[in-house]
């Protein structure tokens, strides 16, 4: 076993911005399980989800770019974000499938790719390098009696031809994770639906019913909170809860909490350290009434 | 010196046309070796073979170039002729001037010039033929059938109904197979039970059919005619001798609740038992896992009641051994797991439907027993949850199969049919139920196929939704189904009372261990492959095993009693004869250069090398080479170009003699 885990690590766009408490809770918690993250220096967006839907070189150099400037730290490429890990495994995947494209994004970006890291999901991380053994042994606070919601949504294990981290359709891995510190997690049928992603801003009618429908099942198959991997499902499972449930007429009072702070928790981080003051809906409440804090 | 005959085809004007055949004869004739040549309008034909025969006679021929079409179509016929003659056959070789010359060039100079090389390079080649002698083995006119389902059954009977002794073997307590679970067959209704249990009896009756039930290949060993099989009797804990089937044990029996894998889980049978009433043997069998007695020590009630004192705790595994000439293979299949991914599996399971989680989510088989009038609700559709009638059954087509993604990409072939047939069964049983199907595409193949598809439609009100299903969740007491329909264009959602899977087939779990016993060859998904696609559908590349029903890929009934059929039918041809006759052409091993590393033996297809002892006069061990057993070895040269010593060499096709045909370029 390497005695230390070390990995560059790339926050994308919304850890700096909407999700800052995602990045917050991901450093404190990889320090606390002393594994190494040294921030890819000067990367900038990976285009998510729009940009290939415009142009495939774009979409593909952007990401490219950001691995080449990955291949410059040392350790496999850590990444927060879905959204960020789908494109940039994809890119790492088409371009060593193909000669000709990666001699199109060389020439693009005007730099060589090595394309030998590997890119990683921090449940990944967490699940398999760390290793759920490991990781429990790091509990100090196991979140006994937390009833949590898993939320994949449609990005962390797709696209399906490229190598995933778990089973397209049926994962288990933040099930996994979340058993590992302890805590109870409940089976709901949209932990795979989507939540409307970045139609947030462009087409919210749309959001609001996805969104209100995957509230509306973890709810029903009584569960505390919902745990999410992805800025964007943080956003509209979250921030758009109050308005969803005006529109519907409901009282859902979920907790949406990023992995690493559920984990950051049972690993005994304090709430400032993990930002949680930052979620909208409160989670204080609930986690006084399970004795968490 | 040889004395060379070249006889040149016009082959009407197929050859003519473009080679000047005249000059052809004319130029080989002067080649050395040479005695005589000719050409003449249709050699094959009755005149042309008798100028063949005399003019070997008369010019004293050693051996004979035909100059005409492909071996592939005449080799056989000119053989014969140069036979008749009194020449050895294989001294007699074929130069193909019409597909490879004649019928590919328009240049009638060119062509001729090829012509010319084509037949030199053969004259060259015939020179170093060597007088081959016909090969014969003799034949056991006994018959290994493997497996007790329909292809099985079918196979047995049609052997032994010829007349020849068929040892059948079956690893399940019961013949029968899938056929015997399900309810009423495509695309006529009737029953299957009805149609398949007087078969059962058949062979249970039939003088010449030994059956083993309940028992297991082990090993198989030899050749075409001479296969000599291990069967592993698995201890059935009862004397099949002594049993008289009359069930007082079952009865008495303390364990009741073993979920029966007969009615796919829906039913219960006590520990000993018979997998259904029909069975065949109707000799239980004791689960030895499940048993009190097996399991404590104590009980032993069956053995007490048991008026025949047939039912034996001490019993053990006893393996015999089978001589037989030819074996038929026919173990069916398996339906697509699919919970979650099987471990170490290419196929990832379908989670996201929620089998196994959800209970009224199940697969076609389970509805076959649903809809039994002999199943676990006497024919009724019931839910298993809570035994209420389904009023919205929702059916999903190609789970499984044709889902590349999911790592099955073949068609299962029988899952169209029998969801309409499903449909039209559960619109007779519920008149007031809604039947959809979910699918891909409707593929209706077959004779009155198509029309009972339709009917599912037309007449037994199914609505058909062409797309495919994402998720199924459990809400209170319904299953939502999510789909959507790409006819239109939206997505669909269906509270269902019930959903059937149609799973795709895969062959059996083991088939490939069992083919590695037997030494066939499989796909990728484990299917038993056939020696040629078109040709040679129900015969294994190893000489003498034929293959019959689901386990050489996805067949319905009809198709697979076809096959077991024909499978029968090229045993029989098998044991037409006393002994088996072949073509000559095979490798034989040069032992004295030979040392021995066995690359032959690992790349044989036929499982052809042997290894043998060399020893000197005293008996001393002095090394062990390769043999290849001329009765088995398929002739295809592949020992031949891997030996690093060139000690192996395929009559006919010898380095020599491809160095002396290029040689003569």
């Amino acid at each position: 076993m390497k005695d230390k885990l070390n990995y560059s690590y790339y926050p994308g766009c919304s850890l700096h911005a909407s999700a800052g408490e995602y990045d917050l809770s991901t450093r404190e918690l990889f320090k606390r399980l002393s594994i190494g993250l040294t921030e890819v220096p000067d990367w900038f967006c990976c285009g998510a989800t729009p940009a290939h839907n415009v142009d495939e070189l774009l979409s593909l150099s952007l990401c490219a770019k950001n691995l080449e400037l990955a291949e410059q730290v040392e350790g496999d490429l850590a990444v927060a974000c879905a959204a960020c890990f789908s494109r940039l495994k994809t890119t790492q995947h088409v371009l060593a499938e193909s000669d000709v494209k990666r001699k199109q994004v060389e020439k693009a970006i005007d730099a060589p790719l090595k394309l030998d890291g590997k890119v990683k999901h921090l449940l990944e991380i967490l699940a398999r390098d760390l290793g759920l053994e490991r990781l429990a042994a790091s509990v100090t606070k196991p979140l006994a009696g937390l009833k949590v919601a898993c939320y994949y949504g449609c990005l962390l294990t797709r696209p399906n031809d490229v190598p995933n981290l778990d089973c397209v359709e049926a994962p288990t891995i933040m099930e996994d994770v979340l058993k590992a510190v302890g805590a109870e997690t409940v089976a709901w049928s949209h932990r795979m639906e989507c939540c409307g992603a970045n139609f947030t801003l462009s087409r919210p009618g749309v959001v609001i019913q996805l969104t209100n429908a995957i509230l509306e099942s973890a709810k029903e198959a009584g569960a505390d909170c919902v745990m999410v991997a992805c800025p964007l499902c943080h956003g509209n499972l979250d921030i758009r809860q109050k308005e969803i449930e005006g529109v519907y007429n409901v009282n859902y009072g979920l907790p949406v909490f990023y992995i690493t702070q559920l984990v950051g928790l049972a690993c005994g981080l304090s709430s400032d350290k993990l930002g949680l003051g930052a979620l909208i809906v409160n989670p204080m409440p609930l986690l006084k009434e399970k004795q968490l804090l | 010196m040889s004395r060379i005959g070249v006889f040149v085809c016009h082959c009407g004007e197929n050859i003519s046309r473009t080679v000047d055949v005249e000059r052809v004869a004319a130029q080989v004739g002067k080649m050395p070796g040479v005695a005589f040549a000719t050409d003449y309008k249709y050699m094959c034909s009755d005149p042309g073979q008798t100028l063949l025969k005399k003019t070997i006679q008369e010019q004293k021929l050693s051996h004979v170039v035909v100059a005409a079409c492909s071996p592939r179509m005449h080799e056989k016929t000119f053989r014969k002729a140069v036979e008749a003659a009194g020449l050895n056959p294989y001294l007699c070789e074929m130069a193909n001037i019409r597909e490879h010359c004649s019928w590919v060039h328009e240049d009638k100079q060119e062509a001729t010039a090829k012509a010319i090389e084509i037949v030199g390079m053969l004259v060259e080649r015939v020179k170093k033929n060597r007088v081959l002698p016909t090969i014969t083995v003799p034949v056991t006119k006994r018959s290994l059938v493997i497996g007790g389902g329909i292809a099985g059954i079918q196979a047995a009977l049609d052997i032994a109904d010829a007349g020849h002794e068929v040892v059948l073997v079956e690893r399940d307590p019961s013949i029968g197979g899938h056929m015997a679970q399900l309810s009423e067959t495509f695309p006529t209704l009737d029953c299957s039970q009805c149609i398949m249990t007087p078969k059962m009896v058949d062979v249970a009756n039939h003088p010449n059919i030994t059956l083993y039930s309940y028992s297991e290949i082990e090993q198989v060993d030899g050749y075409i005619g001479n296969f000599q099989v291990t069967i592993r009797r698995k201890a059935r804990s009862v004397d099949e001798d002594k049993c008289t089937g009359c069930g007082v044990c079952m009865e008495k029996c303390p364990v009741k609740k073993i979920p029966n894998k007969f009615d796919c889980n829906l039913g219960m049978r006590p520990a000993i038992y018979v997998p259904f009433p029909q069975a065949v043997p109707n000799t239980p069998v004791i689960d030895r896992d499940n048993c009190i007695k097996f399991k404590t020590g104590k009980c032993g009630l069956c053995q007490k009641v048991c008026g025949p004192g047939a039912v034996d705790y001490e019993q053990e595994d006893t393996l015999i051994v089978e001589p037989v000439g030819a074996i038929v293979v026919a173990t069916g299949f398996d339906l697509y797991t699919i919970d979650e991914k099987p471990k170490g599996s290419m196929i990832k399971g379908y989670g996201e439907f929620g089998h196994g989680k959800i209970p009224d989510v199940i697969d076609g088989m389970t509805f076959e027993r649903l809809a039994s009038a002999s199943g676990p609700t006497g024919g009724k559709i019931l839910r298993p949850s809570d035994g209420k009638e389904p009023k919205q059954i929702v059916f999903i087509q190609c789970i499984g199969s044709r889902a590349r993604e999911k790592g099955i990409s073949y068609c299962s072939k029988v899952c169209c049919m029998y969801t309409a047939k499903h449909t039209m069964l559960y619109h007779h049983k519920v008149h007031d139920g809604q039947a959809y199907v979910f699918f891909m595409d409707a593929r209706t193949p077959g004779k009155a196929y198509d029309e009972f598809w339709r009917r599912s439609i037309e007449e037994e009100e199914a609505v058909y939704i062409r797309g495919m299903v994402s998720r199924l969740y459990q809400k209170g007491n319904k299953i939502v189904v999510m789909g959507s329909d790409i006819a239109v264009g939206v997505q669909v959602e269906i509270e269902a009372d019930m959903v059937v899977l149609a799973t795709a087939i895969q062959p059996r779990t083991g088939a490939d261990s069992l083919a590695q016993k037997l030494g066939i060859s499989y796909d990728k998904y484990n299917f038993y492959s056939e020696a040629h696609a078109k040709l040679r559908p129900v015969e294994c590349a190893t000489a003498g095993i034929y293959l019959a029903g689901a386990c050489q890929g996805p067949k319905d009934i009809p198709d697979t009693v076809s096959q077991a059929s024909a499978a029968a039918a090229k045993v029989m041809t098998l044991f037409a004869k006393d002994k088996l006759e072949r073509e000559p052409i095979v490798a034989r091993v040069k032992e004295a250069g030979c040392v021995g590393c066995f690359a032959c033996k690992k790349v044989c297809a036929y499982g052809a090398v042997e290894e043998k002892e060399i020893r000197d006069r005293q008996g001393n061990l002095i090394k062990v080479v390769a043999y290849v057993n001329p009765g088995v070895c398929g002739g295809c040269g592949t020992c031949q170009a891997t030996c690093p010593s060139k000690s192996v060499e395929l009559d006919g096709y010898t380095d020599e003699q491809i160095v002396a045909m290029i040689e003569a370029l």
